[in-house]
């Protein structure tokens, strides 16, 4: 009893000099936590890099010049070309094949013979070139981008710097049916409110005619780091950047690393990739009741039955992006060798991620929303400047250092946001879920149409929803 | 777009979950897979009887096709690899260059063509395609022997090329050191859609139509009892072969086994096995193999069947460039031959190609692919077999009641213990751990395969296990 008592004596004398100063420090510990994260925004660090050949060099400093390019081509090069398209050795395919196991070959044939008998390689260079090119070396490689400038401005009105950046198997000739839209909105019968833009298109180093990096380890942040540097070099502080596909990765990226340069980012597509048990339940229970978890109605439309739309689709488009985030070098060899080999692997794309309904068509339905123009130009794009292999490449250095794409998901995105969610693009995200990474979404639209390649398909909806997403921003 | 991994963890917990609930409630079936006619020519099938005549066949080349390659190979055009990439990136194209350059000026393909029709082949019409095999029987046979018929099946991206090392160690064992009890006559069909065997014209054909294929193939060559190898895909057709026909397969013999049926077991296993391998059945030579299981199982899995995944569900897309640019072709096969052989080739700069097999066989087995212009139809197989999902069709439920014999390569791509293998394949008549060697067995170890063939047949011979089943 004695024991017992002087415990209980020994408690009570004790209690205030021991629970007082922890509780003390417990919740000043925890004002101070939350003080300091209210005025602390994380960002990703820039760092630096060098991705030309050989060893960065100790002394001099880099050229910072801009030189203006012009795309050529030689009656060499289109030679070789039509060489290559004649002595094609084709293969035919199964009986009732349509577009399921690939590109279907009988059409292919079809789009070759225009390739090589109507398709004008030099009318559009031309028509590439209408717009003004230029170079400029960062970070040991040179960079690539079409900067476009309104050719009539008003009197006072504001000209908006915007970004945009392309995706795989895209170019910055993605850009060009709408670059119009946003340089004289006016023109083409656009409400334009006070919003007019001068663009500028980079080519991702290792696509298109911007050098590709010659070291190991060229992911998005690097390339966000030299888009940076880029519009700083063209003299912007402040701008407005616009992606899908890895554009949409590398804007994202940019916001997280400069948020103070970023006025607003515009998203066509979202990567999101938080995966976990209360997102499972979500998944199950949104099939039944999707307001308990935050789908809209329009969200559980695109987004279920959740197995065939985010499994098994998924599964079924996403081979070409397992091979090139493991072996880039072996999958890209063919196709820089085959021009033939390479518009089929291109084309595929074109063809799935506009509309999943054209699996069933023997053509791919590919003509119905471009031109055999269009789509070889682009591929053209990546022929003359023997750039697919580097452009795969890019997944393996972005996968392999982040397999499921979510390293910077905790740093999160507080730039104004706006996002276009196209119906036919390849996976749909919930409204509700996009707000994991992107902390200030300012407008979400469900498109009324359109895939994966917003630009190219759908120009005047993709301008017309970056144009308020805008003016909503100049607003606040 | 959503993590591919994330995706892929969520799919394999569902089929594991799916696959619980199937094991718990099914009961084991030792039915047979049954035959699987069909008609897999162009158009309808006709009224008239099929023509079951055996042709002679020979290889043939002409001028015109060595010129267009080497005009293909003359206007290459490679991309620079990264600094000090090796093979991580997939095939280095430095190394490629100087394999390309030995492909124009010293590799002969007449006189590799001449060492292909060294062996009788033939071809004949089987279910509307025109089936290749190369059928070789022993030189010499002692007074009132008879041979014993070997069907042996490829891979891919291998080929009935494979064998021609491995064939005189079986047709002709005395010659080579290895006893003369059991002499072989070989059979080595070409699979359909690869080398000189037709690609079928209709959906489905898939590892259950090949195997009654070649079923009615060793039919019409009038053997009643026979034995069957395989390795990769050869495997799988050997199984089925062995699950349709289990009274004319003596014995099955197999340098690559795969288990598509995966249970708690095997979770179990793979987490726990490392520490209590007993427990698991697994022998101290498999924890060697398999673990640490998450770089020798899982993320080999992912880092190596990018592949696998595009073929089976865009072949056409990626076979098209690969039947039009000789050295993107070489590019894509050669990588295999690289890591399957030794996955630790990655880190070499000419990625050990030339260390287990010499740039000529290497090439000829790709020159099958080239002038039969097999390559997509030999990728179609991938999405036939794989489109619905693994562990979904009806033959991969059923186990296999013939004699087994399983050869296990160190360097196989995927270890698979007894334990596991026990389950689809409950009569083990050998299983051994070979001492060294890889994915393409017969091609590179063809001794070390022959003398596991020979033990397996004598122990299926001498103790009547075929009578057993």
């Amino acid at each position: 009893e004695s024991i017992l008592s002087r415990i209980r004596a020994f408690e009570y004398s004790q209690k205030n000099a021991v629970l007082v100063p922890v509780a003390a420090l417990g919740v000043g510990g925890v004002l101070l936590c939350w003080l300091r994260s209210g005025h602390k925004m994380k960002t990703i660090d820039m760092g630096d890099g060098w991705w030309g050949s050989g060893e960065r060099p100790l002394k001099g400093k880099e050229d910072t010049s801009i030189r203006p390019f012009k795309i050529e081509t030689s009656d060499k090069e289109i030679e070789d070309l039509h060489q290559r398209l004649d002595r094609f050795r084709f293969t035919p395919h199964v009986e009732g094949a349509a577009f399921h196991y690939g590109f279907n070959s009988t059409y292919l044939q079809k789009v070759v013979a225009y390739w090589r008998n109507q398709f004008d390689w030099r009318k559009q260079v031309e028509m590439l070139n209408k717009y003004p090119h230029f170079h400029t070396t960062i970070e040991g490689i040179d960079i690539h981008f079409i900067h476009v400038k309104p050719s009539y401005v008003p009197h006072g009105r504001a000209v908006r710097p915007l970004l945009m950046v392309h995706g795989w198997p895209g170019s910055f000739y993605e850009f060009y049916k709408i670059i119009p839209l946003l340089t004289e909105p006016a023109k083409h019968g656009l409400n334009e409110g006070d919003v007019v833009f001068e663009v500028i298109c980079p080519s991702i180093p290792g696509y298109g005619f911007s050098e590709a990096p010659h070291q190991r380890e060229f992911d998005s942040i690097a390339t966000a780091r030299i888009f940076h540097k880029l519009m700083n070099r063209l003299g912007f502080k402040e701008y407005y950047i616009q992606g899908g596909d890895w554009g949409s990765r590398i804007t994202t990226n940019m916001a997280q690393m400069l948020p103070q340069s970023v006025k607003g980012l515009h998203l066509n597509l979202v990567f999101i990739a938080r995966q976990s048990l209360g997102r499972l339940i979500c998944i199950m229970l949104g099939a039944y009741v999707p307001w308990l978890v935050g789908f809209s109605r329009e969200d559980a439309r695109r987004f279920y039955p959740f197995m065939q739309k985010n499994v098994y689709d998924v599964l079924r488009e996403s081979g070409y992006m397992h091979i090139q985030a493991t072996k880039p070098d072996t999958a890209g060899c063919g196709l820089n060798d085959s021009p033939v080999g390479l518009a089929a692997y291109i084309l595929e794309k074109f063809s799935t991620w506009t509309d999943k309904s054209f699996l069933y068509h023997d053509d791919g339905g590919l003509e119905s929303k471009y031109s055999l123009d269009e789509l070889l130009t682009n591929v053209m794009i990546y022929w003359v400047t023997s750039t697919i292999v580097s452009s795969m490449r890019y997944y393996k250095e972005n996968f392999s250092k982040d397999p499921d794409l979510s390293a910077h998901n905790r740093v999160g995105v507080y730039v104004p946001t706006g996002i276009a969610a196209f119906p036919q693009e390849i996976v749909h995200v919930p409204r509700a879920w996009t707000k994991d990474v992107y902390k200030n979404i300012i407008t979400y639209t469900y498109m009324p149409r359109g895939g994966h390649f917003a630009a190219f398909e759908e120009p005047k909806l993709l301008a017309q929803d970056i144009i308020q997403f805008v003016q909503k921003v100049e607003q606040l | 777009c959503s993590s591919l991994a994330g995706i892929m963890l969520l799919e394999v917990l569902l089929v594991l979950g799916t696959l619980l609930i199937y094991f718990l409630f099914s009961k084991k079936k030792e039915e047979t897979l049954p035959f699987k006619d069909g008609w897999w020519g162009r158009g309808q099938k006709p009224v008239t009887k099929e023509d079951s005549s055996i042709r002679p066949f020979k290889v043939e080349t002409t001028e015109e096709e060595l010129s267009d390659l080497f005009r293909r190979l003359d206007q290459a055009r490679f991309t620079e690899p990264l600094e000090n990439s090796c093979f991580h990136y997939g095939i280095n194209s430095m190394h490629l260059r100087k394999i390309v350059s030995y492909w124009k000026n010293q590799f002969n393909w007449k006189k590799q063509v001449e060492v292909l029709n060294k062996y009788p082949q033939f071809k004949t019409k089987i279910q509307g395609l025109d089936i290749h095999f190369v059928h070789v029987k022993p030189p010499r046979l002692p007074e009132g022997r008879a041979a014993k018929p070997l069907l042996m099946v490829h891979g891919w991206p291998g080929s009935f090329y494979e064998f021609y090392k491995i064939i005189p160690l079986l047709t002709d064992p005395a010659s080579h050191g290895l006893g003369d009890e059991h002499i072989f006559e070989v059979i080595c069909p070409s699979i359909p859609g690869y080398g000189f065997s037709e690609a079928p014209h209709k959906k489905d054909f898939n590892s259950v139509s090949a195997a009654s294929v070649f079923y009615e193939l060793m039919l019409r060559l009038e053997f009643n009892e026979f034995y069957t190898q395989g390795g990769d895909w050869g495997s799988l057709i050997c199984t089925n072969l062995a699950q349709i026909a289990p009274n004319h397969v003596k014995g099955l013999h197999l340098n690559m086994v795969s288990v598509s049926k995966l249970g708690l077991t095997h979770l179990l296993s793979v987490l726990l096995g490392r520490y209590f391998p007993g427990l698991f059945g697994l022998q101290d030579e498999d924890v060697r193999r398999m673990f640490p299981f998450w770089k020798k199982g899982l993320s080999r899995i992912l880092s190596e069947s990018g592949y696998a995944h595009i073929q089976a569900t865009k072949p056409d897309t990626v076979g098209c460039s690969l039947n039009d640019s000789p050295v993107g072709l070489a590019a894509y096969i050669l990588e295999k031959f690289s890591s399957w052989t030794d996955m630790e080739f990655q880190s070499l700069e000419d990625g050990g190609l030339e260390r287990k097999f010499s740039l000529d066989d290497l090439l000829t087995n790709i020159m099958i692919y080239w002038v039969s212009g097999c390559i997509v139809s030999s990728m179609r197989f991938y999405k036939e077999n794989l489109q619905k999902g693994i562990g979904t069709q009806k033959h991969e439920k059923l186990t296999v009641q013939v004699p087994t014999g399983i050869a296990s390569f160190p360097n196989e791509i995927l270890h698979i213990p007894q334990a596991w293998a026990k389950k689809k394949y409950p009569n083990i008549a050998s299983f051994h751990f070979m001492p060294r060697g890889g994915h393409f067995a017969a091609f590179e170890e063809p001794e070390l395969l022959a003398k596991d063939i020979l033990q397996f047949v004598d122990k299926v011979e001498k103790e009547q296990l075929w009578k057993k089943k």
